[in-house]
């Protein structure tokens, strides 16, 4: 035995490293084996190309200072030529907290690296099991322990009491009833039976209400038999960046075991990139639920409205030119790229495509859970100059994005680059260009005209 | 989700029930905060006693901060439907010797409900979820200081223990149910 191993651990660093052998699923484990060094993933990484010149960004390098635990402890190579596959260990709380601000401030977990990689390496998957493994002994940011104590405890990540919510709900459903001139509009609360229960992000509760009530104008017009629930309503899941997977669980469950408690048809998920993948894509696992209704997220309930005659746009009431920026979540998680911009051209005049997109587009700085590590806003923003460069090249004036996560990302980086551009999701355009009955149409979505009377719906 | 499908274990005397419900709305004479070292509130339920209790709270906490884990203080409750909270430093995140902690700020906890005469006391999963402690020796440890706190105690009329999620409960109504094949009475 070496010196280096006679050298004694903190009670923080040992869990950290046998939890590690509890996390190692086959897909971790090739990832953590895969690598060749061959450096083709580093000018994928948004932090290298606005970091030139410092090597410790590159997607290799930050995975290295997981991987050499993992081969110290975890794999035979380790043991046998430690010095050769640069396997290493960790002793220390400060070296707990360095490896902290690399898991948690200089990846935000994108998967950019991963889609360059001819190795099939997905750096964000350990690098999610890391922060879990941080996580699980009360070493991460500030912010991260603020949401996730939140969202255990009052059941959404941003401690939205329930009495605030249902007001919230109250105050979209006056303003919409005023909108309409119709006292008969309504956004229901824990009605049983029906085809729909519409989950949302509590960013919405807290500081954009207008999704609310534009998502309820959109179920009102296409006489939709929906409703809200009183609790289990965020899809959100904080657990995905934290890498806690029993708080993923636990949120995954709470929403869950709603829809089944009000017997709804179909989960529509509002827009939101990490909540989509969250509710839809990993919360079975992580709640071990078998779960029995449908799970859409709003993007294709919108579109299928229109395809279905359910409600009438008009694309002229969107006549500046917009660009779509792609949830990371959305499109290299989950594939999801076509739809939001088949809904986009429907409802906007002028769409204009950003270069690179849909798989290849950049994070917009706020992905992982970045908005919520202040401690990392000045990288953060630094990172935002690829993002920027990006946007500004559209010549747009308006960027659409369907995640509320998103939203705030790219606000920041606008804020920061004094770009002037107005930020605003599918959702919004939707409401907008909805035709109502009895209102004036400027024009009809060419090719989806729909006879007369069509979108009656039962 | 405010149902309470556990009821009624009879514990020297006492009841037990398990309800899954937002702890910090439960009327009762006192409930228990799982508690920071420096006793701020901060968020989740943290949250919900400073919103809904009112400042009052914190304040009082200010002359009662720091305490060492294991320890716990009691506050008034504002204007929550409790009379008291009790604030218990636990264990949290793995730490070393996570049981005897656990046990010792559960007698804390209960030595400070007696103090104040609790005759309804509402506890939360001690330190489970956010603080990762495991739900099922929560429950055990929580249960065995319940257990001997309740023979000497017989102003405790009525403990509520409130969880937030299926998996608390499933290890609460476990723990429970053992409790009531052996020696609830
Ligand atoms: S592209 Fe893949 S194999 Fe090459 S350095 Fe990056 S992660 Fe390693
Ligand atoms: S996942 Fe994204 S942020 Fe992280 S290293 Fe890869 S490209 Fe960079």
């Amino acid at each position: 035995m070496s010196t280096t191993e006679k050298q004694t651990r903190s009670w923080k660093a040992e869990r950290v490293l046998d939890g590690m052998g509890k996390k190692l699923s086959r897909q971790i484990t090739g990832s953590l084996v895969a690598c060749v060094h061959c450096g083709m993933c580093t000018e994928s990484c948004h932090y290298v190309l606005a970091n030139p010149g410092d090597p410790t960004y590159a997607p290799a390098y930050k995975a290295d200072k997981i991987r050499r635990l993992f081969k110290r402890h975890h794999d035979w190579t380790g043991k046998v030529f430690p010095w050769w596959v640069k396997a290493g260990s960790v002793y220390t709380d400060e070296e707990l907290e360095e490896l902290k601000d690399i898991v948690f401030g200089r990846c935000t977990n994108c998967r950019r690296c991963t889609f360059s990689c001819p190795m099939g390496v997905d750096l964000a998957t350990f690098n999610r099991m890391a922060r879990g493994l941080l996580v699980s002994v009360g070493i991460m940011p500030e912010g991260v322990a603020v949401v996730s104590k939140d969202q255990w405890e009052t059941g959404n990540q941003m401690g939205v009491l329930k009495e605030d919510y249902l007001e919230t709900l109250e105050w979209m459903e006056e303003e919409l009833q005023d909108e309409l001139d119709d006292p008969t509009v309504s956004i229901p609360v824990d009605q049983p039976d029906c085809d729909v229960v519409y989950s949302i992000n509590p960013r919405e509760v807290k500081y954009d209400p207008r999704t609310i009530s534009d998502a309820a104008k959109i179920f009102h017009v296409a006489r939709e038999k929906w409703t809200m629930a009183s609790e289990g309503w965020d899809m959100t899941n904080f657990g995905l960046f934290s890498g806690d997977d029993a708080l993923g669980g636990s949120v995954a469950s709470r929403l869950y075991e709603k829809v089944n408690e009000l017997r709804g048809k179909t989960l529509v998920i509002s827009e939101c990139g990490h909540g989509f993948r969250s509710t839809r894509c990993e919360g079975p696992n992580w709640a071990k639920f078998d779960v029995p209704f449908v799970m859409e997220s709003s993007i294709f309930t919108m579109l299928r409205y229109i395809k279905e005659g359910r409600i009438k746009v008009d694309k002229s009431k969107n006549p500046k030119p917009v660009t779509y920026h792609d949830s990371c979540n959305f499109a290299r998680s989950c594939g999801i790229t076509e739809e939001p911009r088949e809904l986009l051209h429907l409802v906007c005049e002028d769409v204009r495509e950003m270069y690179p997109n849909r798989a290849e587009n950049y994070c917009c700085t706020g992905g992982g859970g970045a908005m919520s590590m202040s401690e990392y806003t000045r990288e953060r923003l630094k990172s935002g100059v690829v993002k920027a460069n990006q946007l500004e090249a559209t010549g747009a004036e308006v960027v659409v994005t369907s995640c509320h996560n998103c939203v705030d990302g790219l606000t920041d980086v606008i804020r920061h680059y004094k770009l002037g551009m107005e930020v605003t999701q599918l959702v919004n355009l939707v409401a907008n260009a909805l035709v109502i009955e009895g209102k004036p149409a400027h024009a009809v979505v060419p090719g989806l005209e729909v006879e007369a009377g069509s979108n009656a719906q039962a | 989700m405010s149902t309470a499908v556990f009821e009624g274990t009879r514990l020297h005397g006492a009841t037990v029930r398990l309800v899954r419900d937002d702890i910090t709305e439960l009327d009762v004479d006192a409930f228990v905060f799982y508690a920071s070292h420096d006793l701020i509130l901060g968020s989740g339920h943290g949250t919900a006693i400073s919103v809904r209790g009112g400042p009052s709270i914190q304040k009082e906490l200010k002359a009662l901060a720091p305490l060492e884990t294991g320890q716990a203080a009691v506050t008034g409750a504002g204007n929550l439907k409790a009379k008291h909270i009790v604030h218990a430093v636990g264990p949290r995140f793995r730490e070393p010797d996570l049981e005897r902690k656990l046990r010792s700020t559960m007698d804390e906890t209960l030595r400070c409900a007696r103090r104040v005469g609790a005759r309804s006391l509402a506890l939360p999963a001690m330190g489970a979820g956010y603080y990762g402690i495991p739900t099922a020796l929560c429950a055990r440890v929580m249960l065995q200081a319940l257990d001997d706190h309740l023979r000497s105690d017989d102003a405790l009329e009525e403990v509520v223990i409130s969880v937030l999620d299926t998996p608390q409960w499933e290890a609460f109504r476990a723990a429970l149910e053992a409790l009531d094949g052996g020696k609830a009475r």
